[in-house]
C-alpha cells in the first residue's frame, strides 16, 4: 500500500481551491451584477397615461364620506380606451421604424446592447399591451377589438397632421407681418426711384410693380380669405 | 561527453539578451512616438487668413491642449528607459571579457608554423620533451611551477605531436577539434545567476504572477471594456444609445442640436457645480433679442421651449452652451466662455453618431439636418442664418446691409458673383466693414473649396447598358472653384469622360494611378509626368471658431425624393486625386475632380429618378443637389447587343454572303448596315486603342443621364 505523503498534497491542492474560487466568485459577481443591470434599465416609454386614466376610471374608489362607487358613464370608459389605443398605435408605429434601425447599428456597434434589451423589452410589453385593449374591448362592446385599432390609427393620423397644421398656421401672422414691412419698403423705394426719374435695368422692380398700385386694401381680405379656405 | 545546462555565471552573455529584447520594444514605440510629436495637422495646406476674432488665443490654447492630450507621458520614458537599458547593456558586453575559449591548435603547443615538415615536427618534439619532460624539468614555486602543471604541460606536448603524426589521432583532430575526439560542449542559459540563487526565488515567483496574474488581466480587461464603452463613432456608448432615442423622423437642425445636448460627453465636462453655475445668466443673453432672429443664440421658439422644458442640469446648461456658441453670442464670463467653446467640439463628434443613427433608419429629412449641423457646428452659425457669416468680420449687422430684409439668404458664392463695386458698396462703409477687412474677407472667399459638380453619370465598367442588380458606379465629376473667381476656364469635354481602363492595364483597375507620359529625353526613355501618388487633401476648413482642426470631407449620396428615402448611403470623401490649389495655396488648379461611388442597381428594369446629394461637411451652402436619372435595361437587351455585334451578318460579296444568298437567305439590308457603320466610326473616334473587335466600348455616352450643370 501506499503511505501518503498529505504534507506534500497540501500545496497543489491549495493552488486548485484558490483558483476555483476565484472563478467562482468572479461569476457570481459578475452575472449578479448583470441582473441589476437590466433589472435597472429605464424603460423605453414614458408611464403610459391614457392608460392610467382608463384604469383610474375602471377601478374608481369610492370617494370619502359616500359608501357608494360613483358610477362611471359607459361612453366616457369607452373613449378612455380609445385614447390609450391611440397612444398605442403611435408607440407601435415608433417601434416598427425603430426595429430594423436598431438592429442594424447594433450590429455595426453604433449603439449599445443594453439599448437592444430596453427595445426588446418595450417590444414585449407593446405585445401584451395590445392583447389587453383588444381584451377590454371585448368585453366593453362585442366585436370591437377588432376595429378598435383601425380608429385608433385614423384619430392617430388625423391628430398628426392637424399640428402640422396648426404649425404651418401659427407662421401666418408673423408672415403677414413682415410682407407688409417688406411691401412698404418696396413702395418707398419705388416712389424715391419714380421721383427721381431713374430708369434702372433692374428686373425684380418689375415683378413688384403693379402691387401698389392695384389694389392695396384687397390684399388683406385675400389674405384672410386663404386663411378661412385652409380651415 | 554530456551536455550540461548553466546559468551565465560570468555575466558575458545575458546582456546580449537583455540588449535584443530592449531593441525590439524600444524600436517601435520610438517610432510611434516621432509620429505622435509630429502635428497632423501640420501636413494639411491652411487656409491663408490673419483673421482674430475676440476669443481667438482661447480657442488657439483649446486646440493645443487638444493636441497634448494625445501626446503620452508615459510612452517618453518608456522610450527614454528602453534606450537607456540598450545602453548600459552595450556598456556591460564592452566591459565583460568572454571567457577564453581557444581552439586546440597542435601547431601553436609546439610552437612550429603550419607548413612545417614531419622532420621538423619530429626534432621540435624531441628538443621540447628534452626541456619540459616531468623528470627534467624543476618545480619552481616562485614560477608557480608545481609537477602537476609541468605533467600537465607535457602531456599536450605529446598529444599535439601525436595529433600530427599518428594516423588515428589525427583522424580525430581532423574530425572533432581535438585529439582526444569528441568534446563535451555546454550550454549556457542567457540569464544571470542572481535570479535562481537561493531566497530570490520568491521574488521571482511574485513577479510572475504580478504580471500574468494582474498585469495581463488588466491590460485585456481594459481593452474589452474600452471598446464596449465607446461606440464605432468613437463617442461614448450611453450617449449613442440616449441619441437613438432622441431621433425623430421629422427632426430639424435645431432638433439635432437639441438631442446631441443630451450626450453623456457633457456630464463630464460639466460635473458638479459646473452644472448650474451662470445658467440663468447665459439664457438670459441667449433669450435676449438678436439682429437677424427672434433670439440672440438664434434658436427658434420651438427650441427656446425645449430648451425650458429642460431640468436644469449638465443637459439644460451644454444645450445653453451650444446655442450661445451657435449665435456668437459674447458670454461676459471667462469660465462661460471658456465652456462655450469646449462643447462644440463635443457635440460635433456626437453628431457624427447621430448621422450613422439617422442613416439607419435611410430617410433623408433628418440625415440632412444632421449633415446640416455638422456645417453650423464648425461655422459657429446657426439654423436658418446667413452663410455670409461665414466670411471673416462678417457680423449680423454687414449681413443685414448685404440682404436687406430679404427672406432667402444670400450665399457667399452668389455675393462673390456680385461685381466687386457692388459688392463694395454693400460691405463696406461706416459701422461696416473698413477696406482691410472687406480685402480680407474677399480673400478668404476666393481661398474656400466650393466643389462645383460638372457633371454625373452612372455607367457598369466595361459594359455599354446597365443591367438588373449590375454594379453601377457613380461617377461624379467637379472641379472646385473658389466662389469670386472671373477666369474660370471653360470645362475641358474630355475630362467629362471616364473612360475604362484597357483590360491590361493592371495599374489603373487596380487603382494605382497611371503616369501620363509627357515627352522623350534625347535617349527616348519616355519622361514620366512627375504626378505624386500621395492623394490630395483639401485645406482645412476656415473655422476660426472651432476648437479642433477639421478637414473638410465630401458626402455624396442619392435619394428617393417622392419617399423621402435615402437611396444610396452616402460616400464619404476626403481627399481628391488632382490638385485643388498650386503651390501657393491660393490659386486655384481647376483640376477636374472625379468622385466614384459603386452600389447595385435594382432588379427591375426601368428608369430610376433619384435626387443626387453633394454635401461639404464644413461649409454652409456648398452643397449641391440635382437629379439624375439611372437607365436600367433589360438582361436581354445587353445579350442582343452583344450576339449581334459579334457575329456580324455575312458581307453581301464575301464568300460567306454568296453561301447565305444560295441557302436562301436575304441580303443584309443595306440602310441598317450603314447605320452600324456609321456607329462604328463614331467609335472609333473616342476610343482609339481599344480591342479590334466592334464591341469596343462608347462608355459614358450611352449611359448618360443628361446632368449637364455647371451652377
Amino acid at each position: 500500500m501506499f503511505s501518503l505523503d498529505w504534507r506534500g498534497l497540501v500545496l497543489p491542492l491549495c493552488y486548485v481551491v484558490v483558483l476555483g474560487g476565484t472563478f467562482m466568485t468572479f461569476s457570481t459577481i459578475y452575472r449578479k451584477r448583470k441582473a441589476m443591470e437590466s433589472a435597472n434599465l429605464a424603460p423605453w416609454f414614458p408611464p403610459h397615461l391614457q392608460r392610467n386614466v382608463y384604469l383610474s376610471l375602471l377601478h374608481m374608489e369610492p370617494e370619502g364620506g359616500s359608501e357608494k362607487t360613483p358610477k362611471v358613464p359607459d361612453s366616457v370608459i369607452r373613449a378612455a380606451l380609445l385614447r390609450r389605443a391611440v397612444e398605442d398605435i403611435h408607440r407601435i408605429i415608433q417601434i416598427r421604424t425603430a426595429k430594423a434601425a436598431c438592429g442594424s447599428l447594433l450590429q455595426r456597434g453604433s449603439v449599445g446592447d443594453d439599448l437592444w434589451q430596453r427595445f426588446q423589452r418595450a417590444e414585449k410589453e407593446m405585445e401584451e399591451e395590445l392583447r389587453d385593449v383588444v381584451m377590454e374591448a371585448n368585453a366593453l362592446a362585442p366585436n370591437w377589438g377588432q376595429i378598435i385599432f383601425q380608429s385608433a390609427n385614423e384619430i392617430a393620423a388625423n391628430t398628426t397632421l392637424r399640428e402640422r397644421l396648426d404649425e404651418i398656421q401659427a407662421n401666418t401672422e408673423a408672415e403677414k407681418e413682415w410682407w407688409e414691412k417688406r411691401r412698404a419698403s418696396i413702395k418707398t423705394k419705388e416712389l424715391e426711384e419714380d421721383g427721381e426719374k431713374v430708369t434702372s435695368g433692374d428686373e425684380p422692380v418689375i415683378v413688384e410693380n403693379n402691387t401698389p398700385s392695384a389694389t392695396p386694401a384687397g390684399t388683406p381680405s385675400a389674405g384672410s380669405k386663404k386663411k378661412k379656405g385652409k380651415k | 561527453m554530456s551536455a550540461e545546462y548553466a546559468y551565465d555565471e560570468d555575466g558575458h552573455l545575458w546582456p546580449f539578451f537583455v540588449f535584443t529584447l530592449a531593441l525590439i520594444v524600444t524600436v517601435p514605440l520610438t517610432f510611434s512616438l516621432a509620429n505622435r510629436s509630429r502635428d497632423p495637422a501640420a501636413a494639411f495646406k491652411r487656409i491663408q487668413t490673419s483673421f482674430k476674432h475676440d476669443q481667438s488665443d482661447l480657442v488657439d490654447t483649446l486646440r493645443k491642449k487638444e493636441k497634448r492630450k494625445d501626446r503620452k507621458l508615459w510612452l517618453l520614458i518608456l522610450v527614454l528607459a528602453g534606450w537607456a537599458t540598450m545602453g548600459q547593456m552595450l556598456y556591460l558586453i564592452k566591459t565583460t571579457e568572454a571567457p577564453e575559449n581557444k581552439l586546440w591548435n597542435p601547431y601553436d603547443i609546439l610552437n612550429i608554423p603550419e607548413s612545417a615538415t614531419e622532420k621538423q615536427i619530429k626534432s621540435t618534439y624531441k628538443k621540447l620533451s628534452l626541456r619540459y619532460h616531468p623528470d627534467k624539468a624543476k618545480p619552481d614555486p616562485a614560477k608557480n611551477l608545481t609537477i602537476e602543471a609541468i605533467s600537465a604541460h607535457y602531456v599536450e606536448i605529446s598529444k599535439a605531436y601525436q595529433a600530427l603524426t599518428d594516423a588515428e589521432i589525427r583522424e580525430n583532430y581532423i574530425r572533432y577539434g581535438h585529439p582526444d575526439g569528441k568534446q563535451g560542449y555546454s550550454i549556457n542559459i542567457a540569464l544571470p545567476k542572481i535570479i535562481v540563487s537561493d531566497g530570490n526565488g520568491k521574488y521571482i515567483v511574485l513577479l510572475y504572477s504580478a504580471l500574468f496574474g494582474v498585469l495581463l488581466p488588466y491590460l485585456v480587461g481594459s481593452w474589452w471594456y474600452g471598446t464596449l464603452r465607446r461606440s464605432k463613432e468613437g463617442v461614448l456608448m450611453e450617449s449613442a444609445n440616449r441619441l437613438f432615442r432622441e431621433y425623430k423622423d421629422n427632426i430639424d437642425e435645431g432638433g439635432v442640436i437639441t438631442a446631441l445636448s443630451t450626450g453623456k460627453e457633457f456630464e463630464d465636462l460639466l460635473k458638479g457645480d459646473k452644472a448650474d453655475a451662470g445658467l440663468a445668466k447665459l439664457e438670459s443673453k441667449i433669450l435676449a433679442e438678436g439682429e437677424l432672429s427672434p433670439f440672440a443664440g438664434g434658436l427658434s421658439v420651438k427650441d427656446k421651449e425645449k430648451l425650458q422644458d429642460l431640468e436644469s442640469g449638465p443637459q439644460r446648461k451644454a444645450l445653453a452652451l451650444l446655442w450661445a456658441y451657435l449665435g456668437r453670442v459674447e458670454l461676459d464670463d471667462p469660465a462661460l466662455t471658456k465652456a462655450k467653446f469646449e462643447v462644440a467640439p463635443i457635440a460635433e463628434a456626437l453628431n457624427k453618431s447621430f448621422t450613422a443613427i439617422s442613416l439607419a433608419y435611410m430617410n433623408t429629412a433628418p440625415l440632412l439636418a444632421s449633415y446640416y449641423t455638422s456645417q453650423l457646428l464648425i461655422q459657429a452659425l446657426p439654423p436658418k442664418s446667413s452663410p455670409l457669416l461665414q466670411l471673416p468680420y462678417f457680423t449680423s449687422k454687414i449681413v443685414k446691409a448685404v440682404e436687406g430684409d430679404s427672406r432667402v439668404h444670400t450665399t457667399v458664392q452668389s455675393f462673390m458673383d456680385r461685381p466687386d463695386s457692388k459688392r463694395r458698396s454693400l460691405a463696406v462703409g461706416k459701422g461696416l466693414l473698413t477696406e482691410d477687412q472687406y480685402k480680407e474677407a474677399v480673400s478668404v472667399a476666393k481661398q474656400l473649396p466650393y466643389l462645383r459638380v460638372a457633371k454625373a453619370f452612372f455607367k457598369v465598367t466595361g459594359e455599354k447598358y446597365i443591367i438588373p442588380s449590375s454594379l453601377v458606379t457613380l461617377v461624379v465629376k467637379g472641379r472646385f472653384v473658389p466662389p469670386g473667381n472671373e477666369k474660370v476656364p471653360q470645362v475641358n469635354e474630355i475630362d467629362l469622360e471616364d473612360v475604362d481602363p484597357a483590360e491590361d492595364d493592371l495599374d489603373a483597375i487596380l487603382g494605382r494611378k497611371a503616369k501620363k507620359q509627357v515627352g522623350k529625353d534625347e535617349k527616348g526613355k519616355p519622361i514620366m509626368e512627375s504626378t505624386s501618388d500621395e492623394p490630395i487633401f483639401p485645406p482645412l476648413a476656415a473655422a476660426p471658431y472651432l476648437a479642433r482642426d477639421h478637414s473638410p470631407r465630401w458626402h455624396v449620396f442619392l435619394t428617393d425624393s417622392k419617399q423621402g428615402r435615402v437611396a444610396v448611403p452616402p460616400f464619404t470623401f476626403a481627399q481628391f486625386d488632382r490638385p485643388i490649389f498650386e503651390a501657393d495655396g491660393k490659386t486655384p488648379t481647376f483640376a477636374m475632380q472625379t468622385l466614384k461611388a459603386q452600389f447595385q442597381a435594382p432588379p427591375q428594369a426601368g428608369h430610376y429618378t433619384f435626387v443626387m446629394h453633394v454635401v461639404c461637411d464644413s461649409y454652409v451652402g456648398f452643397d449641391t443637389k440635382m437629379e439624375v436619372t439611372l437607365i436600367v435595361e433589360e438582361a436581354s437587351k445587353a445579350e442582343e447587343m452583344s450576339s449581334e455585334e459579334e457575329i456580324s451578318e455575312p458581307e453581301e460579296d464575301s464568300i460567306a454572303g454568296i453561301m447565305n444568298a444560295a441557302k436562301g437567305g436575304a441580303p443584309p439590308n443595306p440602310k441598317k448596315r450603314k447605320e452600324v457603320k456609321r456607329e462604328e466610326e463614331d467609335e472609333d473616334d473616342d476610343s482609339d486603342e481599344e480591342s479590334g473587335t466592334d464591341e469596343s466600348e462608347d462608355d459614358t455616352s450611352d449611359t448618360d443621364t443628361d446632368t449637364e450643370d455647371e451652377s
